[in-house]
């Protein structure tokens, strides 16, 4: 298990001190396969290269097992890398840059050969053994940088955005191939990546930077159904933002007034910043976050109305991006081919299932 | 686990302290230790009671001394002139007049660099001198006499036809980096195209002609063989140094005149490097450059005409000294009257020796480059290390001073005192070192910061020390870089004239040494058989250095 603590770093001198990563705890399990997302400049690679020993950490601490790695060079800490670039060695062929790992240990000269090849015809790759990297596509080279990762049996796998030098078709692919291949492995992995669909998708746990700290950690579908603050809500997935005013309020609970489009009682609330959930008083702002799927179409009488600014056909669904006066910035509103089609320009009523929406008290005046 | 310091990080501690201790003791002590005798009376230690500006004084008094000086700025800045009237139509004739055999025009433009001037010097002499062929053949058949080539006239013309290279190359450079558009948008808005070479092209290289001239004033001034062999009485800088060594051994008068040379070269250095800083402005790049309109034919065939022309003066030195070399009479005609290997047989005794030594010389010196010019610009572009820019300037330095300079200031660090090196081999391999390893380090430099920082981060991942990480990653990648840098060493080595005259033994006699000694004695026979020797291995060495690093050879000299 690996176990980071209170992880810090920071450049420069005082007056400039850049804060890269401030106090980021975290915690992933065997075999578990872990994402930090964030946008670009968040702390999430910065992290990870504290992980790998690339970075020196300013303060905090990694362990790993048991064992404290924060001052233990990269090359003794047995761990597997994918980079961005791959960063495969270009003057050797692929089956050198597999077993590569494989020298500094000593490994006798057979089993660096039999080990080798074995990691290649797992990876499907050892047609191009003895090719040179750069005579292979992108998605070959990346799963022989995914080999040369693994064949030393590293205690972790830790992968730096490994996707993004690929096209949008091939990258669905090789994430696939990356979720397999760390099955097949079981090695405890950890993902870095900017891309939240990406996260979503493969990973058992996910950590959300923003700013150098960790802002929320969990499983993707419990970050996605609830955000614990607005960047949250608006990194993961989209998110539709509704001016409304609180009426009412039990534990952890709320009824809220939207402009001009009735009551509706929301079962999830966040207090944001120093907001004190106990005393918020009547009449309060508020911001009722609904994603896309949350929200309906329909007659305008008696629902909040809304003007059809975008119709975009997704081949299975229709998109609209929508104007609403209650609407903080534009609402997207995905609807099924089965549901009646709206043109450009139309006004249509809205419809919220408020037992999917998020609350969010005193948020920042935007 | 915790232990940091291991066996594979203790590697990268040792290199780097050897190179520092080499860099101090090689590349700073000299020219501190040279600097500081510019301020001693002659043959006194240092104290503080020795210390004064005696050894400057007779800049004001003695008219020799002033009249070096002078003549030192007269002939660099007269040589630079004339390099710049030369190769400015002739950068605009290639970059522009769609050049047949451009390649090759431009492999030829530098040979003028890789022959050693002092070489190309003495084939003036050979042509033009007062029994020149060129000479004779004029004054018998047309009654007209020249001037003599020995004086500021024939040095100003040597040091022109061989520093000439170095503004055609930047211009050209420059030229060839101007977006054509610019001047097409000229052309639409109704300018003739005598007006946008004026009001536009020139404009914007302007920094670029400063830079070149520049660069050709720095290497004129510190040029020890043409004057040595062409200035006759006519003395400059350099050979004033020379003469106070070999006539007086006065070291520290000596110094004085060498750091007079250098504030010359510091100051043409203060302006390059303001003209550098200023010169990205002036050089638009498009995206997508097409080819500039081209030349009417007519102009065209006579900008190819005078590159020719100009290709062929500035190489006729190298052609005459190859020419004479297997020449047995060459009297009063155009061509020798008889060939043969004469003059072969009879450097033969000497051929061996005096090849074996600049082989082994430079070879050492080349190994020192390497080594040390790798670990270097290793160094300055991955370690966290601070005064890069001290790096830089420590290894620049040298290398621009005039070479008579750091001859001097190897002979008042090493001459005595607690490292006695005078006479040995070892003080012209260092000595050598110094001046080229600027050359290895910046092709390394170059190299290293092409190699992607993640390849040894992934290597480190894969558990590799420091060592095999070099060893596996690194040096195969910028192998070929520090082989052509090694080459470009050993091959300007070869014809090295100006430290070496200072710094050699009767032991360690060189080629170079040899042919300047053959000519001090006037046998030009002699001197044009090594010559000639020095010339084809040279150009071998640098062509496979340019094939090695896959450039055209003029690239090796920009």
């Amino acid at each position: 298990m690996l176990s980071v603590r209170e992880l810090t770093k920071t450049f420069g001198a005082p007056p400039d001190r850049l804060v890269a990563v401030d106090r980021v705890s975290l915690d992933v399990n065997d075999g578990e396969f872990f994402t930090m997302l964030g946008p670009s400049g968040c702390g999430k690679t910065t992290t990870l290269r504290m992980i790998a020993g690339l970075e020196q950490a300013t303060s905090g601490s990694i362990m790993f097992d048991g064992q404290d790695y924060t001052r233990v060079p990269p090359q003794r800490r047995n761990i597997g890398m994918v980079f961005q670039s791959y960063a495969l060695f270009p003057h050797l062929s692929v089956f050198e840059n597999v077993a590569y790992g494989l020298r500094p240990r000593g490994v006798a000269r057979e089993e660096i050969a039999s080990r080798t090849d074995e990691v290649l015809r797992a990876l499907q790759l050892d047609r191009y053994r003895d090719r040179l990297p750069a005579t292979l596509s992108g998605g070959q080279q990346q799963r022989v940088s995914i080999a040369r990762a693994l064949v030393y049996r590293p205690s972790m796998l830790l992968l730096d955005e490994p996707l993004a030098n690929l096209d949008a078709k091939l990258r669905v692919q090789m994430r696939e191939e990356i979720r397999r291949i760390q099955r097949e492995f079981g090695i405890l992995s950890l993902y870095v990546t900017h891309d939240q669909e990406e996260a979503m998708a493969i990973s058992d746990r996910l950590a959300l930077f923003n700013a150098g700290r960790l802002v929320q950690l969990g499983r993707p579908r419990d970050v996605y159904r609830h955000p614990a603050s607005l960047f949250a809500a608006e990194f993961i997935g989209r998110a539709n933002l509704l001016r409304a005013k609180v009426l009412d309020r039990a534990a952890g609970a709320a009824k809220v007034m939207l402009p001009g489009g009735g009551m509706v009682a929301v079962p999830r609330v966040v207090a944001l910043g120093d907001a004190e959930t106990a005393r918020v008083p009547p009449d309060a702002d508020a911001l009722l976050m609904a994603r896309p799927e949350s929200m309906k179409l329909g007659p305008i009488e008696g629902r909040m109305p809304g003007r059809i600014l975008r119709a975009q056909d997704l081949g299975g669904t229709n998109r609209y991006i929508i104007a609403a006066e209650a609407a903080l910035g534009e609402l997207t509103v995905e609807a099924a081919r089965s549901a009646p089609e709206y043109g450009e320009g139309a006004s249509v009523g809205l419809a919220l299932n408020a037992e999917e929406c998020v609350l969010f008290i005193r948020p920042d005046p935007r | 686990m915790t232990d940091r310091r291991m066996p594979g990080q203790a590697l990268p501690l040792v290199l780097g302290t050897c190179a520092v201790v080499i860099a101090l003791l090689f590349l700073v002590y000299p020219i501190g230790s040279a600097t500081l005798g510019a301020f001693l009376r002659n043959g006194k230690p240092l104290a503080i009671e020795n210390l004064t500006l005696a050894n400057f004084e007779r800049f004001l008094t003695s008219g020799s001394y002033q009249r070096a000086f002078w003549h030192s700025v007269v002939t660099g800045a007269a040589s630079t002139i004339v390099a710049t009237a030369l190769s400015l139509p002739m950068a605009y004739a290639v970059a522009r007049a769609a050049m047949p055999l451009r390649s090759l025009v431009l492999a030829l433009s530098v040979l003028p660099l890789i022959s050693p001037p002092f070489i190309g010097a003495y084939a003036w002499v050979i042509l033009l001198g007062n029994n020149g062929i060129i000479s004779n053949l004029l004054r018998d058949y047309v009654g007209l006499g020249l001037p003599s080539i020995y004086g500021p006239f024939g040095v100003t013309v040597a040091l022109a036809l061989s520093y000439f290279p170095y503004t055609f190359l930047v211009l050209q450079g420059a030229m060839a980096a101007v977006d054509t558009s610019i001047e097409e948008a000229a052309t639409i808005a109704g300018a003739s195209r005598w007006r946008v070479l004026r009001t536009v092209t020139f404009p914007m290289i302007l920094p670029s002609i400063a830079a070149g001239m520049l660069i050709v004033f720095i290497k004129a001034i510190g040029d020890f063989g043409v004057p040595a062999i062409l200035g006759g009485e006519y003395q400059v800088l350099p050979t004033l140094i020379y003469y106070q060594i070999h006539g007086f051994f006065n070291l520290n008068a000596a110094a004085a005149i060498a750091m007079v040379n250098v504030a010359l070269t510091v100051l043409a250095l203060g302006a390059l490097a303001w003209i550098n800083r200023t010169r990205g402005v002036a050089t638009v790049t498009g995206t997508a450059r097409r080819a500039a309109r081209p030349l009417p034919a007519g102009l065209r065939w006579s900008a190819i005409a005078y590159v020719w022309l100009v290709l062929l003066v500035a190489n006729l030195p190298q052609l005459v000294v190859v020419l004479y070399s297997f020449s047995e009479r060459w009297g009063d005609t155009l061509l020798p009257s008889v060939y043969g290997l004469e003059n072969y047989r009879r450097v033969m005794g000497e051929l061996g020796t005096v090849v074996w030594n600049t082989v082994v010389l430079a070879g050492a010196a080349t190994i020192l480059c390497l080594a040390f010019g790798a670990v270097a610009a290793h160094a300055t572009a991955r370690g966290r290390i601070y005064g890069r820019w001290a790096v830089d300037l420590i290894i620049m330095v040298p290398f621009v001073l005039p070479g008579l300079v750091i001859g001097v200031a190897y002979l008042t660090a090493f001459n005595e005192g607690p490292l006695v090196l005078t006479g040995t081999a070892a003080i012209l391999i260092l000595a050598y070192f110094t001046r080229r390893v600027a050359f290895v380090f910046r092709s390394a430099s170059a190299a290293i910061t092409q190699v992607d920082r993640r390849l040894e981060e992934a290597s480190t991942i894969c558990g590799a020390d420091w060592a095999m990480t070099m060893r596996r990653v690194v040096l195969p990648l910028i192998a070929p870089a520090l082989l052509a840098g090694g080459i470009l060493v050993f091959a300007t080595l070869i014809g090295e004239i100006s430290v070496t005259v200072l710094l050699y033994s009767a032991r360690w006699k060189t080629i170079t040494i040899a042919i300047y000694e053959y000519l001090l004695g006037n046998d030009i026979a002699k001197a044009s058989a090594l010559g000639t020797v020095t010339i084809v291995l040279t150009l071998i060495l640098v062509a496979g250095a340019s094939r090695l690093a896959g450039r055209n050879m003029a690239d090796m000299f920009r």
